[in-house]
């Protein structure tokens, strides 16, 4: 769907964007994550032609986005981070502007704009002053504006800032829900954790260049290496320590009262088969589960700046690997 | 045929605010002041005079319709001067641009919701301008110039405010730039022949004159067909004397050669090549302008792209 090709963007000698190679498939719920001044805004910016690139290229169903721009706008859908609305006009009234904006004819966007409504739990305020909506109501209003034209691409520049709780989840329920419609949807975020619960697959940006991507499976293997499993226990602690000791490419992290910490290499078979072998020796295992990292462990991680060089340089290995597959 | 959706928009948010009201009020008011204060004036100049006073009454509309020109001509650059600075202030201007509109009818949306407010302004001073037809001993077709006339320069100063609104982020700067270009055109056009006039005459009056040299020096006032001021009083002297201002050159230039100024000065030449050139100037600001807003920024660019692609 969303194809960047080692994108640049400078302003004079600062390098705001570095050869930025991005592929995002149909059907995904991409998220943009980086530090304020990563280079976010500017790539979205650039994928939804507000700006120009100083190289490289952009693809958007296989149309060049630089090229065909008129054909392009019809197929992104933008909120941008911060929006105003226009005084005097109602919900039903911008949402036929927008409308109309794509030549859509009047029956169409009435038709549209009402199904749009409800789905983003305004049909109750049609007749109301865009002015007067709370900003959570004006996000959703301009996600539904977003939408009037059915754009293949929706892109969402920190759609969440700014917003009370009980908005961002709305917010996070609008966005699942148009994810389960088949939208192809970008989105960048501060607030990580609602990411993670959102996104199937993530890139993280720093400093201009994309440091991370792909799945947030496959960026968190990529990060924290070798899964992590963690055996709780009854009783039998150092039968399974020594048991857990004899399987190639596991090593004992941490032994507790009543757990077990282990770093390995092995495959689902292999760690039912090691659980099954401490059972059959007395232990007593009251459960087991992989360890995950978070996503703000990654992003902490992956832009902790120098420190975390060496990291960057093993995640950009895992990023080349995530780009190929991809492509 | 499809209504720009930016008219529509701009025109129905508009007619909601209580300011429309208040402009309009307020203009009518000052044509009212304007008519009073000519009566007062044809009254006092006619007092001892055994002439009709029905005959001074025609001066009415020269006065009534001249400040309908200077009021559009000071208030259209202010409105559009804010309309694309005012999209970006209110970050709606993004939105815009990433809909199937193209940096052109964004830009010609906002001339004609000028041009349309401008209008509403015109007919809600209809009953004044009556006035002067019903004691003026006007003809109607007046009427049609007048409207003609307050068309072009909402449109000029529309154009004007349009280009300045996509140079400035803020709408204040775009204001005071589209004074400044006003000036250009006020003061701007006149200055050439002024400065002409100036050296003429001293190379006239100094050692070194020789008559032929200066024979097509009158072309310099052809900067004068993008002058205002001068297409007004054109106007008003085609209008209410039938007779040009520039009947006094009569075609012939000072050292009895023709040359431009004389092809546009014949007959009615003058205000049809003025309007032609305004009516030019205008459309070319409005291109600057929706090159300006483009974020793609014209064919060049894409071009290269394409080729980098």
């Amino acid at each position: 769907m969303l194809q960047i090709d080692h994108l640049y963007k400078n302003y004079g000698k600062f390098q705001a964007v570095k050869d930025l190679t991005l592929h995002v498939p149909e059907g995904d719920l991409f998220g943009f994550v980086g530090p304020n001044g990563a280079g976010k805004t500017t790539t979205i910016r650039m994928v939804c032609g507000l700006m120009r690139p100083t190289a490289g290229g952009i693809k958007i169903n296989g149309m060049n986005a630089l090229t065909k721009q008129k054909e392009i706008r019809k197929q992104i859908g933008y909120v941008p981070d911060f929006f105003g609305v226009y005084d005097n006009l109602k919900v039903k009234e911008y949402m036929d502007f927008y409308g109309s904006m794509y030549r859509m004819d009047s029956k169409e966007i009435e038709r549209i704009s009402g199904d749009l409504l409800e789905l983003v739990n305004l049909s109750d305020k049609k007749e109301v002053f865009v002015d007067t909506l709370s900003r959570g109501m004006k996000q959703r209003l301009c996600v539904a504006r977003a939408l009037i034209h059915n754009p293949a691409l929706l892109v969402l520049d920190e759609p969440n800032s700014g917003l009370d709780p009980r908005a961002r989840v709305e917010m996070k329920e609008l966005l699942l829900n148009l994810k389960s419609m088949g939208k192809t949807i970008v989105i960048s975020s501060h607030i990580l954790s609602e990411l993670s619960e959102m996104c199937n697959s993530i890139g993280i940006m720093d400093n201009g260049s994309l440091v991370a991507a792909g799945t947030i499976e496959d960026v968190m293997e990529s990060v924290f290496g070798n899964d992590q499993l963690i055996i709780t226990l009854e009783s039998g602690r150092e039968t399974a320590v020594r048991i857990a000791s004899e399987y190639a490419g596991v090593k004992v992290q941490s032994v507790g009262e009543h757990e077990i910490k282990l770093s390995h290499t092995m495959t689902k078979k292999e760690i039912a088969k090691m659980i099954g072998t401490m059972i059959a020796q007395d232990v007593v295992v009251t459960g087991f589960h992989k360890q995950e990292g978070n996503l703000e462990t990654l992003f902490m991680r992956v832009t902790e700046g120098d420190a975390g060089s060496e990291g960057n340089a093993c995640l950009k290995g895992g990023l080349e690997n995530a780009v190929e597959s991809d492509s | 045929m499809r209504l720009n959706p930016i008219v529509k928009k701009d025109v129905r948010v508009q007619s909601r605010s209580i300011k429309i009201s208040f402009g309009v009020f307020a203009y009518e008011l000052i044509l009212a002041l304007v008519f009073f204060f000519a009566m007062y004036l044809i009254q006092q100049e006619n007092m001892y005079l055994y002439d009709n006073i029905y005959s001074s009454l025609v001066a009415l509309y020269p006065a009534l319709a001249l400040t309908q020109f200077m009021i559009l001509g000071l208030i259209v650059p202010v409105r559009t001067a804010s309309s694309i600075s005012g999209e970006r202030e209110r970050q709606t201007f993004d939105i815009m641009m990433t809909t199937g509109m193209t940096p052109f009818s964004v830009v010609t949306g906002k001339v004609m919701t000028a041009i349309v407010q401008s209008m509403l302004f015109i007919a809600a001073s209809l009953p004044i301008m009556a006035l002067s037809f019903v004691v003026g001993g006007m003809s109607w077709s007046y009427l049609f110039w007048f409207f003609a006339v307050a068309l072009l320069i909402s449109f000029f100063s529309a154009s004007i405010g349009i280009l300045c609104s996509s140079l400035c982020k803020k709408s204040v700067s775009a204001v005071i730039m589209s004074y400044g270009f006003y000036l250009i055109f006020f003061i701007g056009t006149v200055l050439p022949p002024v400065f002409y006039r100036v050296y003429y005459f001293n190379i006239m009056y100094g050692n070194n004159f020789s008559g032929s040299r200066y024979s097509y020096g009158e072309n310099i006032y052809l900067t004068f067909l993008l002058n205002p001021a001068v297409y007004l009083a054109e106007f008003f002297s085609e209008v209410m004397t039938g007779e040009s201002l520039f009947d006094s050159f009569n075609g012939v230039s000072s050292s009895g050669m023709r040359g431009p100024v004389g092809l546009v000065t014949t007959g009615h030449n003058w205000i049809i090549v003025s309007t032609i050139l305004f009516l030019a100037v205008s459309v070319l600001f409005l291109f600057l302008a929706a090159r300006r807003i483009d974020p793609a920024r014209g064919r060049m660019e894409r071009r290269k792209a394409k080729k980098r692609a």
